[in-house]
């Protein structure tokens, strides 16, 4: 599995389409974003990406990068989004991180 | 040798962060800065206690003041710059400015009292959110104290996902 992260919106999906050569219907079978969503509905976290790992390419948007939130709830999803990321980067064969639209390998070799 | 790890929250820039001190001579020491106001501070302390437990760490537990601290080590990890910089600046009767010089003397007299330093600190500044006037004088502050120990530093990380990515140093470490 690779895993594909980066900042909202910064080109995460338009790099997984042209790396793959994949149409959107493609892409919707083979990957799986905005997983940093799923974080907060499950108290197993390990089980998540256990499913998640089972896709060719997981993408994930990055969160956290902001003033701890007043809200309980919202620390709590951001707490969980981050500690999925590092569970999905730990399993990822390669690990891209995308900003501003251009890829970086962080982890392992791109194939 | 002073070493930077900055991330945002829950990216594992603590465990990195550790594992880069347990590299430096005993004894270590841990500087917590964190005060424990409810709950879930304290849920957050015991998980960070845990990690650490049985790494030969002392803990000096320092929300304010660094610079008038006793620290008999030869490796620190000061954890977490965000939480010094916010008791500081929001203490009765200081300023942006005295809560900036006061952390800087401490951590530049922490690098001559230990061998390693390794400070974690907080990326606060890409959630695109126009604050109030105190919580913007609050992250200007952050800022500032991250490039100025950016600048000191022999190595900048950034952690994401638990991977670190260099900024700053050589490839040994």
């Amino acid at each position: 599995m690779v895993l594909v992260t980066g900042p909202f919106r910064s080109g995460k999906k338009t790099f997984v389409r042209e790396w793959k050569g994949w149409t959107e219907t493609q892409l919707s079978e083979h990957a799986v974003w905005d997983v940093q969503k799923l974080a907060q509905e499950t108290d197993d976290l390990e089980a998540l990406c256990r499913k998640l790992s089972q896709y060719d390419v997981v993408i994930i948007t990055e969160t956290g990068a902001g003033v701890v939130p007043i809200d309980a709830n919202e620390r709590h999803a951001r707490e969980q989004a981050g500690r999925l990321g590092c569970l999905l980067a730990g399993q990822a064969s390669c690990v891209v991180r995308v900003y501003c639209g251009i890829p970086t390998v962080i982890k392992g070799v791109l194939e | 040798m002073l070493i930077l790890v900055v991330g945002g929250a829950a990216c594992g820039k603590s465990a990195f962060a550790e594992s880069l001190a347990c590299q430096g001579a005993l004894p270590r020491v841990y500087i917590a800065t964190m005060q424990a106001m409810d709950e879930e501070c304290e849920i957050r302390i015991a998980r960070h206690r845990e990690m650490r437990a049985g790494k030969g760490f002392s803990t000096l537990e320092c929300p304010l003041g660094l610079a008038d601290a006793d620290i008999p080590a030869k490796t620190a990890l000061l954890e977490c710059l965000s939480n010094l910089a916010a008791n500081e600046m929001f203490a009765p009767g200081m300023t942006p400015q005295k809560a900036k010089q006061n952390i800087l003397n401490g951590i530049d007299l922490l690098c001559r009292r230990c061998e390693r330093v390794v400070i974690v600190s907080n990326e606060i500044f890409c959630d695109g959110i126009d604050y109030d006037a105190s919580t913007q004088a609050y992250r200007v502050l952050l800022a500032q104290l991250n490039r100025a120990i950016a600048e000191r530093a022999d190595c900048v990380f950034e952690v994401v996902h638990g991977i670190p990515i260099r900024h700053k140093g050589g490839t040994h470490e």
